[in-house]
């Protein structure tokens, strides 16, 4: 019944654009670039999926994309794989970068329900662009590999997408026949070649080759080790190898009583979680998630360092700067919310987006114009997508942040950086999380650019060297060259959209036959 | 409908306090606008204690005369005695009495629910001052008779006047309107009571933008001038409504049916409008950051303003529920971001919040 695209006679005709059985992204109204104090930021190539597929009700499930660089080096042949569903708490968010030694551990979250929607993680850093091999190898199984690729998730499918090329569509397509595929992650370095993450709504986790999927011609997932078959419930009871959970409300880590994936069970909260970061260095774990808390671990000794609740609302996504020294958040209060790890609270909050912040990230790849920053003065570039179909981007200047006015207990009442701070390590013992700041007491910064990108509501943002990826949570993703980057390449972004629409591949028109977990609610009219 | 009760008892497991009722309510021919009312104020837990302590109080008084006040107390006091825990009312006696009272719900056309609610309270408390004021005139009888032993001590100096019923204490908030002029600066302020807050919406949009919007301030000049009574004359000014009393029921009405003067008729906007299941107002005079949380949401379903159907979500003991007339069913949570709209203007899914219910957390009640 919800699948039923049924037009409406009765609605009138309007302006409004947007329909959504079409491919044609490009709709009126919306730009092709935006503006920074360094210049023209372009809309350089789109990438979706075929047409046809978008029919399914919307809001079922989330697309997210992961950023995958292969390098130039042969493929490993893969064990093959069982695959047994079981039916639970689904995997909400995979992290970007891999734990662990050996390249296919994996971490497992319990979820307090099988919601419907996935809100992933998009962090951490991906290497900048390879020379681009070129799209025209579908399926090849020649396939020489090397290259940038996205990764997407939308319906019952992960969609591999060749970055560099002009094609519209993507070069692959893997469907899941029992539960729809919500996030993914890549770790280049992962051992035995097992780089691609992948993680499905019913609470199968995968991990597989990338090389070996885009070699193979079929529409299945191959050499794949499937993890967490019997998911996790509520109490952690599904899984014989760790013991259930005593206390809902309280962290707590288990082991494996076996030698076997997952290693480990960390119970963080009650509700699910959004979105988990890891740091660059490997050494904290931030997550996000219902009950509005962001949470940073010292991954290692498993404990709880530190966080806070937003101001009020879901937190859905999170990311680290790459020093390790701020987090970013955003959620239901429609703040971008800024995080110092030093401070152990939160230092500003962004105002700009008109509803829910879907996707945070720090450009690493960004440097101040006048660089004459030092250490005390760094100033970081972020960008944010929303619900409100919009990308902001802001500048984080620590020092011209203006606190207001508090009474601290003896201390100097203006704000530095570089302060240790000894005082709030009193104040808040290790494990202590933050109740929710009070309006007036939280700095706010504001946008220096707001572009609404997509008639869609977006569900990520990625930074690479060249560009911002931005996508919306209907799978279409959008390529933004940064000034300077791109233009030798095309000087008609225009023309390079409509023939793209030509070229289609193999993969549209195809009758989808999935079994999507229902989350509706069935409505009699 | 009997197979959906069994359904519904066996899902509520022991999950849920043994006193709880959940009754889907039968349809009299378009009567879903009322329905879906009645179960957002049934699940509104202090208004239903007051009524339900209302109905014990005024239970035998031999003079009483049906209103609609008693149609709906008796109501709840019928739904909370059920001995089973789920099953199907015949809310008839009341629709009756409603559809007697305002020839506006008289017929079988489709009505508007929040039109209803506003009626309704309304309703409520002009019976309840008229039983205040019947009270005082006999001279001789205690207040604590007349409306529940509640409505003595002014809350957060309300003006002395108006009688405070309960229903006021649920459900009343007061906005200020200032207005500065350009001229002399002289900052006008008018206070105004309300029981819902209803928002423009925008596509894409969340609640707490449109709340943003709803207290934005706004110039007002040429043809829309002001007269400021120190300068006697029309001057440019400027305008913001913010909230002085936040109400400990907060009740947002969405607008979804514009009237497009272009066509001569309404239309139903599908806006995508996202509402958090916790909220807070920072548009409020004393920055107080009072957090409410989500407990009911009434839906619109249909694509166009005159037809369509109305069912409700209910937040009971930490559980979803959703009741469309005489049928009711536990949902996750998660589920109810389904029912915040279309990003997209001709899409399949109609379901769309349309009225939503924010209990006060801070406030303490009783």
């Amino acid at each position: 019944m919800m699948n039923s695209g049924i037009s409406n006679n009765s609605m009138s005709s309007s302006s409004v654009p947007g329909n959504n059985n079409s491919n044609n992204a490009q709709s009126p109204g919306l730009k092709t670039y935006f503006k920074t104090p360094e210049g023209r930021y372009k809309l350089q190539y789109e990438k979706t999926h075929p047409a046809g597929l978008l029919h399914y009700a919307h809001g079922k499930t989330v697309t997210q994309v992961t950023l995958a660089h292969l390098k130039d080096k042969p493929a490993h042949a893969q064990p093959q794989s069982s695959s047994s569903f079981g039916v639970s708490s689904g995997v909400r968010s995979a992290a970007a970068r891999f734990l662990g030694g050996n390249g296919s551990k994996t971490l497992s979250f319990v979820g307090g329900n099988g919601g419907g929607k996935s809100v992933g993680g998009l962090s951490g850093r991906v290497g900048s662009f390879g020379v681009s091999s070129s799209s025209n190898s579908v399926g090849n199984s020649n396939f020489d590999g090397k290259g940038t690729y996205l990764v997407f998730n939308v319906g019952d499918a992960i969609f591999i997408s060749d970055l560099n090329s002009r094609d519209k569509d993507p070069i692959k397509s893997i469907h899941f026949s029992n539960s729809n595929p919500v996030c993914h992650a890549f770790d280049p370095d992962a051992k035995e070649g097992h780089d691609l993450l992948i993680g499905l709504n019913s609470g199968d986790v995968y991990s597989v080759s990338l090389r070996q999927q885009l070699q193979d011609v079929g529409k299945k997932l191959i050499g794949a080790q499937h993890y967490n078959k019997d998911g996790v419930s509520k109490d952690g009871s599904a899984d014989p190898s760790f013991p259930i959970i005593k206390d809902q409300t309280q962290f707590s880590v288990s082991h494996a009583r076996y030698s076997k994936n997952p290693i480990a069970r960390w119970h963080i909260c009650q509700g699910s979680i959004n979105s988990i970061a890891i740091s660059n260095d490997g050494a904290y774990i931030a997550t996000v998630g219902r009950d509005g808390y962001l949470r940073v671990f010292d991954y290692k000794n498993e404990q709880l360092i530190c966080g806070g609740k937003s101001y009020y609302g879901a937190l859905l996504c999170c990311a680290w700067s790459m020093d390790g020294k701020y987090i970013l958040t955003g959620g239901e209060d429609d703040l971008v919310q800024v995080w110092s790890m030093e401070e152990r609270k939160v230092v500003a909050w962004g105002e700009g987006h008109n509803s829910w912040v879907s996707g945070v990230a720090f450009d690493s790849y960004w440097s101040a114009p006048n660089s004459d920053a030092t250490d005390e003065n760094v100033v970081y570039r972020f960008g944010s997508v929303g619900q409100d179909t919009q990308l902001l981007l802001w500048d984080l200047e620590m020092d011209e942040i203006a606190v207001p006015m508090r009474r601290p207990p003896g201390g100097s009442p203006t704000f530095s950086t570089g302060s240790q701070s000894s005082h709030w390590d009193n104040a808040c013992p290790v494990g202590t999380l933050q109740p929710a700041p009070s309006m007036r007491d939280i700095p706010k910064i504001s946008p220096l650019v707001t572009h609404r990108v997509h008639t869609e509501p977006l569900s990520g943002l990625t930074f690479t060297h060249e560009s911002v990826l931005t996508v919306c949570r209907e799978g279409h993703i959008k390529i933004w060259m940064r000034p300077g980057f791109g233009e030798n390449q095309s000087s008609n972004s225009d023309s390079l959209l409509s023939t793209s629409l030509k070229e289609k591949t193999s993969l549209s028109g195809k009758t989808l036959s999935s079994s999507y977990k229902q989350f509706f609610i069935e409505t009699v009219g | 409908m009997g197979a959906t009760g069994s359904k519904l008892e066996k899902a509520l497991g022991d999950q849920f306090p043994e006193g709880e009722r959940y009754f889907g309510l039968e349809n009299f021919g378009n009567t879903c606008y009322c329905n879906s009312v009645l179960q957002a104020l049934y699940f509104c837990v202090p208004f239903r204690e007051q009524l339900l302590e209302y109905y014990t109080n005024n239970k035998s008084p031999p003079e009483a005369e049906e209103n609609l006040l008693t149609c709906l107390a008796e109501l709840f006091s019928q739904i909370s005695s059920q001995k089973k825990k789920t099953g199907v009312i015949a809310p008839r006696r009341f629709v009756q009495r409603v559809r007697k009272q305002n020839e506006l719900f008289r017929g079988y056309m489709h009505q508007d629910a929040h039109e209803f609610l506003n009626f309704l309270l309304n309703e409520l408390v002009d019976i309840l001052e008229k039983e205040s004021h019947a009270a005082k005139s006999l001279a001789a009888s205690s207040p604590e008779k007349v409306s529940n032993g509640t409505c003595n001590g002014h809350a957060n100096g309300v003006k002395k006047e108006p009688l405070v019923t309960w229903v006021h204490k649920n459900f009343q908030g007061i906005l200020t309107n200032e207005t500065r002029c350009l001229r002399c600066e002289t900052v006008t302020a008018r206070d105004e009571t309300f029981f819902d807050l209803s928002l423009d919406i925008e596509q894409n949009s969340s609640i707490t933008s449109c709340l943003k919007n709803f207290s934005s301030t706004e110039t007002l000049n040429a043809e829309d001038k002001f007269f400021c009574d120190k300068c006697c004359s029309l001057q440019e000014a400027q305008k913001r409504m913010k909230i002085k009393k936040p109400p400990h029921i907060l009740v947002i009405h969405l607008k979804r049916f514009k009237y497009m003067e272009q066509l001569g008729r309404y239309k139903k906007l599908s806006y995508r409008v996202v509402f958090p299941l916790e909220l807070k107002l920072s548009n409020t005079t004393e920055n107080t950051d009072s957090e409410y949380s989500l407990f009911a949401v009434v839906v619109h379903v249909g694509s166009g303003p005159n037809h369509g159907h109305y069912v409700s979500l209910v937040k009971s003991h930490n559980h979803w529920l959703f009741f469309d007339d005489e049928n009711a069913e536990i949902i996750d949570e998660s589920a109810v971001q389904t029912f915040f709209g279309s990003a997209q203007e001709y899409s399949s899914n109609t379901d769309h919040g349309y009225i939503l219910f924010y209990e006060s957390l801070a406030a303490s009640k009783s």
